[in-house]
């Protein structure tokens, strides 16, 4: 029963988000469907990883094929974590959800939301869970329309155009992904990972062009993807322009899911021993450092706050490139480390954005004097993020810049180190300013005397949450980073 | 003569490359929205082109089952199984994308992409 756990995981919300348009067009009816499906993913999902704790990583092959010809589902200790903790995520984003979008979208659309939302939803999971290339593709291409369709669904004509660019870029990062898959498939003539993985030595001797060819385009498909800095251009517009809720999804976890899977491209079928023939590692931490200073610098400049957020995610994926880029276990420790806190972080500070809008109507930096007053738990959620984005102990920003720094220096790279303290002062720069202005200055409708914030209390009870699991993470920074890098071990 | 006899060897790769590169070409440099969407699909051509031409075998049949003695060499279904997808794939972003295109075109009265950054800045500023 525990084997058929994943492929529950990925066919139930596909299910939902089948049945979703088929219920009565009752808002709070879908909703409560949906909850009550991710609860059962997050039950499951955290049984499937207590389970592969305990007797270790196994396959799952569909339909009898044999896993040469069929598909094949590999769940290891990092994939299962990583399954638990995006279930999480997507549970406290939907639950804010359900206010918030009310008042972006039209009504009728509401169930088209969730049904999209889930979706997108059963591609993450398969693209976590599956150990077959061309399979990956299918999941990527699912979620590159869902990604997109989340943000067109709010009917602005900004947003019409951000999507329209969102979509082209990442369909020519598919097709740079399956054109890569081609040239590996024409050696190999295999798809899946593990068989894959044993050919690549004879691989390499034999066709080295291959398998530079395959590496570069898929690695670049999946930089355009990630938003690695100088691919990031589709980044800002898309995460500015989308529905509230949306930036959070797109900006925790879809984004997220891409990095993981190049790590399983990277460590689990290529191997460590040619990415570093290949010398790619300097590639990736050069472009990494590029976009961890520009893309705080960047930020610096904006006016609009959720434009604000959205550079400043372009110089996070820059962090996790960085402990990618170094290829030891410590580094990868470091990466997945840091995928989880910034997908906490990024997450808690679009919510109260989202939260500030909705309450204000206003988006401009300098149209939020004194809210500090006005909204104060959502102001505090939001200070306790920039925290953990600028690297204040006890957050859990500041526990992956030690984690990356240690992996630095035992890698020997210190001018990276700096680096990361510059990029740390640059966070510092734009988001201390909004921080002041929110709670010294005083606003210019109404006095600042300290308000109850006036919010639904779904929206108050998710960015809770986050804020909570933020602070764990900060403090018992341990717990995570023992299956992290027990989980690690295992890609080398 | 090598060149032209390993020019029509490899006919079908160089041809996928070559539609890959006009595709990507006419994606990123076009402004015409449409002009873009034509791109990404010559460059899913190219790239189904290519993977289907990696399945043939010299002298290969088509993969049907005979009922007799003699040896029959097939080609590899796989590609072609999978590009089945790989088209379903694509028509599904086309779609979509061109759905995406009338919106913008009701909204702006342009196709063109210059004119409506255009119109977003003055309306942002």
């Amino acid at each position: 029963m525990m084997r058929h756990l994943p492929v529950i995981i990925v066919l139930l919300p596909l299910f939902t988000a089948i049945m979703t348009p088929l219920l009565p067009k009752r808002k709070e009816l879908i909703f409560i469907l949906s909850m009550i499906a991710l609860s059962f993913m997050l039950g499951l999902a955290v049984i499937s990883f207590m389970d592969v704790n305990q007797s270790g990583l196994f396959t799952y092959v569909f339909g009898n094929y044999a896993p040469n010809i069929g598909i094949e589902f590999k769940i290891d200790g990092l994939i299962a974590f990583l399954v638990v903790f995006i279930v999480f995520l997507a549970w406290v984003i939907t639950l804010y959800s359900f206010k918030s979008i009310q008042k972006e979208i039209k009504e009728h659309q509401v169930s088209a939301y969730y049904s999209l939302v889930m979706l997108m939803l059963f591609s993450v999971m398969g693209m976590l869970y599956t150990n077959d290339l061309f399979n990956m593709y299918v999941f990527m291409e699912i979620l590159s329309i869902t990604s997109t369709a989340i943000i067109s669904i709010q009917h602005r004509k900004e947003n019409f155009l951000a999507s329209f660019r969102y979509l082209m870029l990442s369909s020519i990062g598919s097709l740079t992904i399956l054109l890569g898959l081609a040239f590996l498939y024409m050696v190999s003539g295999q798809l899946n990972m593990d068989a894959m993985r044993v050919l690549m030595p004879s691989i390499w001797v034999l066709y080295p062009t291959n398998v530079v060819l395959a590496v570069g385009f898929i690695l670049s498909g999946f930089a355009i993807k990630s938003a690695m800095f100088p691919l990031h251009v589709w980044l800002p517009d898309a995460y500015t322009y989308a529905p509230n809720s949306s930036s959070a999804y797109l900006a925790s976890f879809v984004g997220k899911v891409y990095m993981v899977s190049m790590i399983k491209f990277m460590f689990r079928v290529i191997g460590v021993d040619i990415i570093e023939a290949l010398n790619i590692d300097n590639f990736i931490l050069i472009m990494a450092a590029l976009g961890m200073i520009l893309g705080s610098i960047f930020a610096i400049g904006q006016k609009d706050i959720k434009r604000l957020l959205a550079y400043s995610s372009v110089a996070q994926v820059g962090y996790v490139f960085m402990g990618l880029g170094l290829l030891s276990e410590a580094g990868l420790a470091a990466a997945v480390f840091h995928i989880v806190s910034h997908a906490l972080m990024k997450s808690a500070l679009f919510l109260s954005a989202g939260s500030m809008m909705y309450v204000t109507g206003k988006r401009r930096l300098n149209q939020f004097d004194g809210i500090g007053f006005r909204m104060p738990i959502t102001m505090v959620i939001f200070a306790i993020a920039a925290a953990g984005m600028v690297g204040i102990p006890g957050v859990s920003g500041f526990m992956s810049k030690i984690y990356l720094g240690l992996a630095l220096i035992g890698d020997r790279h210190p001018i990276y180190l700096s680096l990361i303290l510059l990029s740390s002062f640059l966070n510092a720069i734009y988001f201390m300013p909004i921080l002041i202005s929110a709670f010294l200055k005083e606003s210019p409708e109404q006095k600042n005397q300290l308000q109850k914030d006036p919010l639904p209390k779904t929206m108050v009870i998710s960015m809770v949450f986050l804020a909570i699991a933020m602070l764990v993470v900060g403090y018992f920074p341990q717990t995570i980073m023992h299956i992290i890098e027990a989980a690690v071990g295992l890609y080398f | 003569m090598i060149m032209i006899e390993t020019l029509l060897k490899y006919t079908n790769y160089l041809g996928a490359m070559a539609l890959f590169i006009i595709g990507l070409y006419t994606v990123l440099t076009h402004n015409n929205l449409l002009k873009r969407v034509i791109g990404i699909n010559i460059m899913e051509t190219s790239v189904f082109l290519f993977f289907v031409s990696i399945g043939m075998v010299a002298q290969g049949q088509a993969p049907i089952l005979k009922i007799s003695d003699e040896l029959v060499i097939y080609i590899n279904p796989l590609p072609s199984a999978l590009i089945l997808t790989g088209i379903v794939v694509a028509v599904s972003i086309t779609a979509y994308s061109l759905s995406l295109i009338v919106q913008l075109y009701r909204e702006y009265k342009t196709m063109d992409m210059d004119q409506m950054l255009n119109a977003k800045d003055e309306a942002s500023s």
